[in-house]
């Protein structure tokens, strides 16, 4: 019987349309932009008050959206804590790569910062400690040589302070448009990394979404812990490339936190919502150290 | 002895009667045909009695076997519901003899305004105006001709026995009048045992206005308002409305007075309709009395909030009307659609099967009295209302809208019917101004409403 009232519909719709000549097609209203997201997990639309409430994690599924380096450092840190420094540290454009200029300007207005990398020391649940944050709005967290400097003069600092060093990684790896200068970086903080691990101290790298290229082969990936966050892509090379390269089919899961894990390259899996906790929690199992 | 009803009918009416009777805690009986043996009226009824067979004639126009049934089942009144045995005074005769209660008026009544010649006479005797016409039944066609000839042709050749649109014919020369006029007297005799004829002045365009009136035993006689029941096929009525759209308060207020005292004049008991044809002078014409339930009575009921068919039973069994004139307060506008098995698109053939699925409106101010469901077979003997369809609301254009929604929702699958005709003619802008006549149908087929329904039908 339900069809006998959809032909009904139809032609009355049709009565309407051709006799009565009445247009009833609807127009959706104009609604704000921006004022719904969709899931790149579950595909379904979110409310973006809802999920800026819910830290960024989508309320259907449970998937990490990204978020920002500031939205981060206040999620993580005491209240009112955090000194930024290193602030006017910013790409030129070494190499005159074309266009660089143009996306250093658009990542600048994406992310509100003037670098990739946001920097400086906090407390988290009392404790001092020395913290930076990729921000993949960003040109995607990609590091340059102020990048590169940016997270060298922290982990500098906190050797110096004798500060637990904490990391938030996000980025799809070493900035192309500066060529061998980004490359450079990979072994300029992992030489600083090195210095600071002599010094006895703890450093907690987090990897989220995504990590990969020269970030993941660089300090990424030299934690005394690594925790990866849910809903992270972390690898080398992306998945398609791969593919291409080996000519086989990937496993499924690849590259994800889990995967990480199952293979030993991250220690941890964490949720956004517990990583204050856990990270407190493991500061709190490292005292500090005195030289 | 305790009170007991037999519903001396079938179909939809049977089905209102007999919820009226068991609301008022009263027992009730139906009669069947052997072709309604599956009907909605048997299996809702505390009792039925198959009294014949299929053909009209054979069981719900069978006098002694409808009498029977009540007496053998130990009712004492017994409900004629409209059609069938309704008006007809020798039938009502038999059952206030066999001293049962028939629920309408004295049969001596029924006889009188039965005789639509008769019931001229005595309204013009009581000063309510009747359209021109011939003063008794014409002895030839001689008569008839002279006659019209002096009133002025178009006129209607009527039988006087006539009802339910038979036995009527519009000419408008005398080759016509003659060659109609045997016809007439032909079909008069096959359908209603009485060749007698009578002829009336044709109005042009006028409105068919009834009006319709509660009397009891105890002289008390009210008027429950008009119903405008101007849209009309081949003098079927297909839409009815109450109030009656652009009437004037001074012409309702006639129409009512000359109703009462029609009714007081004959000593009418029960429920009645008067007819009246309204030209657009607004003078009034009555034309004839329905001594019964009317099919339309739902949209009085609404207006005015009175249960036509139990205050019929109360008064059948001798109570006394419990308001008077003034207490009587309308409301609203009401408006019904006869839901029919028949095909609009081919001269509206009855089409009688098996109704496959049924979706019926409802919500707030929507009414469907009926007695289909799916899976009931329509069978060919008897007429083809499936369902009357009756929405309420504050004003008449609201009341048009609700109609057309319910109308929309409205599905009976598996024979053909005139729903979206009916849609149609919700729509026809007319009908929506309330400009309507009975030669309204005629010219919705010539004109917008055929084209349309083609288009739509397509």
């Amino acid at each position: 019987m339900p069809d006998s009232l959809n032909e009904r519909k139809e032609r009355i719709a049709k009565f309407k349309k051709t006799i009565l000549n009445k247009d009833d097609s609807a127009r959706s209203v104009d609604i704000p932009e921006g004022l719904f997201v969709k899931c790149e997990a579950c595909g379904n639309a979110v409310y973006q008050r809802v999920l800026d409430q819910n830290d960024g994690i989508c309320p259907n599924c449970g998937y990490h959206f990204k978020i920002g380096a500031r939205r981060r450092i206040a999620l993580i840190v005491d209240p009112g804590t955090f000194f930024e420094r290193d602030a006017g540290i910013a790409s030129v454009n070494p190499l005159g790569m074309p266009d660089y200029d143009e996306k250093l300007l658009a990542g600048a207005k994406a992310s509100g910062m003037p670098e990739a990398f946001l920097s400086g020391t906090a407390k988290i649940a009392g404790r001092p400690v020395a913290i930076g944050v990729l921000d993949s709005a960003f040109m995607m967290g990609s590091m340059g040589s102020a990048v590169g400097e940016k997270v060298t003069r922290l982990i500098e600092a906190a050797t110096v302070q004798r500060l637990p060093l904490i990391l938030f990684s996000a980025s799809g790896g070493a900035r192309m448009q500066e060529g061998i200068l980004s490359l450079m970086q990979m072994a300029k903080t992992s030489g600083a990394l090195s210095r600071f691990r002599d010094a006895g101290l703890l450093y907690i790298s987090v990897l989220t979404n995504p990590t990969t290229g020269g970030v993941a082969a660089s300090f990424a990936s030299l934690g005394d812990i690594n925790i990866a966050e849910k809903s992270s892509l972390i690898g080398f090379a992306g998945p398609r490339v791969i593919k291409q390269t080996i000519r086989q089919e990937l496993p499924e899961g690849f590259q994800t936190e889990q995967f990480q894990l199952k293979h030993g390259a991250v220690d941890l899996v964490a949720s956004r919502k517990e990583m204050r906790v856990l990270i407190a929690r493991l500061l709190q199992f490292h005292p500090e150290v005195r030289a | 002895m305790p009170n007991k009803i037999l519903v001396a009918n079938r179909g939809e009416i049977a089905v209102r009667i007999i919820r009226a009777a068991k609301e008022l805690g009263i027992p009730v009986v139906a009669v069947h045909s052997t072709a309604d043996a599956g009907a909605l009226h048997v299996k809702l009824a505390d009792e039925a009695i198959c009294i014949g067979g299929p053909q009209s004639k054979e069981s719900y126009l069978n006098m002694t076997a409808v009498l029977s049934a009540a007496i053998a089942t130990g009712c004492n009144a017994i409900h004629p519901g409209y059609g069938f045995l309704s008006e007809n005074a020798r039938f009502a005769e038999m059952v206030e003899s066999c001293n049962l209660a028939f629920i309408g008026p004295a049969s001596k009544v029924i006889g009188m305004m039965g005789d639509k010649v008769a019931a001229r006479r005595i309204a013009q005797e009581n000063g309510i105006p009747v359209a021109p016409g011939s003063e008794g039944i014409l002895e030839d066609v001689e008569a008839g001709l002279r006659f019209a000839r002096r009133i002025g042709y178009p006129v209607m050749i009527k039988a006087a026995n006539g009802g339910g649109g038979r036995g009527i014919a519009v000419v408008s020369d005398d080759e016509a009048f003659a060659r109609t006029f045997a016809r007439t007297s032909l079909e008069a005799e096959s359908s209603f045992g009485d060749k007698s004829l009578y002829v009336e002045k044709y109005l042009e365009r006028p409105r068919h206005i009834e009006v319709q009136i509660l009397a009891d035993k105890f002289g008390n006689v009210v008027h429950l308002g008009e119903r405008d029941c101007s849209i009309q096929r081949r003098n079927q009525k297909v839409v009815e409305e109450s109030p009656a759209a652009n009437l004037s308060d001074v012409l309702r207020k006639k129409l009512g007075a000359a109703a009462v005292k029609l009714a007081k004049a004959v000593g009418y008991t029960n429920a009645g309709t008067m007819e009246f044809l309204v030209d657009a002078d607004g003078e009034f014409y009555f034309i004839e009395m329905n001594t019964r339930i009317q099919v339309e009575h739902p949209v009085t009921e609404w207006v005015t909030g009175i249960d036509l068919v139990k205050e019929q039973i109360r008064i059948a069994y001798g109570n006394e009307l419990s308001f008077r004139q003034p207490d009587v307060k309308t409301s609203g506008h009401a408006i019904e659609c006869r839901i029919c098995a028949e095909d609009a698109m081919n001269d509206f053939k009855p089409a009688p099967g098996t109704i496959t699925g049924v979706i019926f409106p409802g919500g707030p101010g929507v009414r469907v009295d009926t007695h289909v469901f799916a899976g009931y077979v329509i069978p060919p003997y008897y007429d083809s209302l499936l369902a009357k369809l009756i929405v309420f609301a504050p004003t008449r254009k609201d009341a048009i809208r609700k109609m057309r929604t319910a109308l929309e929702q409205f599905v009976i699958d598996g024979i053909k019917n005139n729903v979206e005709y009916l849609y149609l003619i919700m729509h026809d802008p007319d009908y929506v101004k309330g400009q309507i006549d009975t030669g309204f149908i005629p010219r919705f087929q010539l004109t917008i409403g055929g084209e349309r329904y083609a288009r739509f039908a397509e």
